[in-house]
């Protein structure tokens, strides 16, 4: 087969370089997969495939690193979009369409009594810190080392016009020891305001963790002890693994929730949920953005979720996740090599188990992605409900071929 | 150890985080080019022989200290131990001073006559590592002097992150967080150097290193040059291939980060 060039993505991108910082901002910029064998840009999409500029197709599990749940342009939600787009979206004022959402999201999600919109995760992960501050009035929030919350300053330690402030007040702890957490408790008596948490532990450039039984619930025990908020970050795997909330998947009882990714197909849109308890604080703290309330988004966002919550959907997701990783361990195997398959199968993800460095991986994803199947690397995958068979034992069989190129090059 | 008692009597004022963090870097990082000046620079080398075996303790009040030790025509440098010769600097303001150019006289320790020979000699070496590290201008169109000044250059730089991560406030809180790991940086048709990072302490050096973590590959000495100067957008030239990291890049994100940071404190 003839292999992928990308030759209008670099073209686009030294454009790019002369107007945007750093060509592609963020986790999308190519230096973060692998530059010269991924595509820089999209150009349409449609189900689980998408083109590039240079006319490439992919089938695609990265899914615009995560929204896209059920496939690109899904018919159900762009009309639904397309019917508020006609009546109009950025009003004044929030549209019926606002009130409709909380009300689906509050009579979906068990626990949670009321909901806000934002447009990303980032968005509703730093108002729910706000709220927890502001209902416990402390300032401490903790966090597991090497999650991901967001990109305000708050929740990154590092540098690039970060200043030591900004995290002053928040402190990471280690994923699965509930003991790491509590000690927190006792060195901050009484300034710890939270502790947020993804529902499994999802670092970039790691292997998916899940949490150890009665870790999450410890967390909750904790949290009512010292009277903190347990935040749920569900930013990445909500209602990927159960439509009522990854807490609902992993049986504990967050006081606060966040969703973005999955909520709407594509469509710009993110929720904070939480529970009567926190309604006053949430009502305090001032959150609000220009388009905060576009009525697009949460149109689609009512369609969106209509088609997760059929039983089918998830079903069908999960099925073609667990197909994946076990055709992946399967054709690693078969060719001498080892890998580890981490996460649920809704949000696989691959590593070579004997290296630490990803230059296998690295080889492994650019080969597949001049090959048509976008893996990425380093960040874990999605299913969208647009999969199907035919597409996953594609992706096998060009798996096939780059294992037997990681085969040849490493040896093992 | 009685500088604590004596800031608290109001009667000495601790360097700046800014001075105590380029006095080491100065101490570390551009002596610590020395013993590279040597290896690649025959007249440095030819200066290196005539001063003989000598060890030079330089350190200063409330600072850093290095001990910059000749053998044979060869140099190296630690942070530890003692010299028979010492050059002693009443604080960290003074020396930083005197590599910024201007006339400072540092009170000599231990001076034997028998190594006098040496400390008269320092300054040709430093005098040739200025011209390497700051050359005067038209000597980069030589290719062969630009690949050493890029190679002096990115081992000052690599080397002066070390002092980062141990005194510079915003690196020392975060220094936790780096990926331990190895990075070999590799200029096409010129030189390679490495760094070790090991639970946030760094140690760089020359040539590479067997299986590095991650490997940077720099496609020209000139985009090298635009590295050091931090003129090149790392993310920009990685996606277009000029400068092409494999590895673990969570590891190179986060150097080259510390990389850019040292052009604060050193030009």
């Amino acid at each position: 087969m003839a292999l992928y060039k990308f030759d209008k993505s670099n073209e686009l991108f030294q454009r790019a370089t002369a107007v945007i910082p750093s060509g592609i901002s963020g986790n999308k910029n190519p230096a973060f997969a692998v530059p010269g064998s991924f595509p820089y840009y999209a150009v349409r999409g449609e189900g689980c495939r998408y083109w590039d500029p240079d006319g490439n197709e992919y089938i695609d599990y990265l899914a615009g690193y995560g929204p896209i749940v059920l496939g690109y342009n899904d018919p159900v939600v762009d009309a639904a979009a397309d019917v508020q787009r006609k009546l109009g979206t950025a009003f004044n004022h929030p549209t019926p369409r606002a009130v409709e959402l909380a009300e689906k999201l509050v009579g979906m999600i068990p626990l949670i009594d009321w909901c806000a919109f934002g447009k990303n995760g980032t968005d509703v992960t730093a108002y729910a810190v706000q709220t927890a501050r502001e209902h416990t009035q402390r300032r401490k929030i903790l966090k597991a080392h090497g999650a991901y919350h967001g990109s305000q300053s708050w929740c990154r330690h590092g540098l690039g016009g970060i200043i030591d402030t900004d995290f002053e007040h928040v402190h990471d702890f280690i994923w699965n020891d509930a003991t790491s957490v509590e000690d927190y408790f006792k060195k901050y008596p009484g300034d710890v305001a939270g502790v947020i948490i993804t529902p499994y532990h999802h670092p970039a450039f790691a292997n998916q963790v899940m949490p150890k039984p009665g870790f999450l619930q410890d967390l909750r025990r904790i949290c009512d002890k010292y009277e903190a908020a347990l935040i749920l970050d569900d930013v990445r795997a909500g209602f990927r693994l159960d439509i009522k909330g990854s807490h609902e998947y992993f049986d504990f009882k967050p006081d606060m929730t966040c969703y973005c990714k999955a909520m709407a197909n594509g469509y710009a849109i993110s929720a904070a949920c939480g529970t009567n308890k926190y309604k006053p604080a949430a009502s305090k703290v001032f959150f609000t953005g220009t388009y905060y309330t576009s009525a697009v988004e949460q149109a689609a966002s009512l369609a969106c979720l209509d088609e997760l919550q059929k039983p089918e959907t998830l079903t069908h997701m999960m099925a073609m996740g667990t197909m994946l990783q076990t055709g992946l361990k399967k054709a690693a195997e078969d060719r001498g090599l080892q890998v580890t398959i981490s996460g649920p199968p809704t949000l696989p993800f691959m590593t070579f188990t004997n290296e630490t460095n990803f230059r296998r991986s690295q080889l492994f994803g650019g080969e597949a992605a001049k090959r048509g199947v976008l893996l990425h690397p380093h960040h874990n995958w999605f299913i969208m409900r647009s999969h199907t068979p035919a597409d996953i034992q594609k992706t096998l069989d060009v798996a096939d071929d780059c294992f037997k190129l990681v085969k040849k090059e490493f040896g093992g | 150890m009685f500088t604590p008692m004596l800031t608290r009597l109001g009667l000495y004022t601790p360097p700046s985080v800014r001075d105590r963090v380029r006095a080491g870097m100065h101490l570390h990082a551009v002596l610590g080019a020395i013993p590279h000046l040597v290896r690649l620079d025959e007249e440095a080398a030819a200066t290196a022989r005539q001063m003989g075996k000598v060890a030079l303790e330089f350190r200063v009040f409330d600072g850093p200290r290095s001990v910059l030790a000749f053998d044979g025509g060869k140099a190296t440098l630690s942070r530890e131990g003692h010299g028979n010769v010492g050059l002693f600097f009443p604080s960290c303001d003074a020396l930083n001073r005197m590599f910024d150019g201007e006339k400072v006289t540092p009170i000599p320790f231990r001076a034997f006559p028998l190594h006098l020979k040496a400390l008269q000699l320092l300054p040709k070496l430093t005098d040739r590592l200025t011209t390497f590290l700051k050359p005067p201008a038209g000597m980069l169109d030589d290719r062969d002097f630009l690949a050493k000044h890029v190679e002096l250059s990115l081992l000052v730089g690599m080397m002066a992150t070390r002092d980062l991560v141990d005194y510079d406030p915003k690196v020392v809180r975060i220094a936790h967080d780096l990926p331990s790991g190895t990075v070999v940086f590799e200029v096409v048709g010129g030189p390679q150097a490495h760094v070790k990072i090991d639970h946030g302490v760094i140690e760089a050096g020359a040539g590479a290193l067997p299986d590095p973590s991650t490997t940077v590959t720099i496609k020209t000495l000139d985009l090298a040059l635009g590295l050091i100067q931090g003129t090149v957008d790392t993310f920009a030239a990685n996606g277009s291939g000029d400068i092409r990291a494999s590895g673990s890049l969570a590891l190179v994100d986060e150097y080259f980060n510390l990389f850019d940071r040292v052009g604060l404190y050193l030009k």
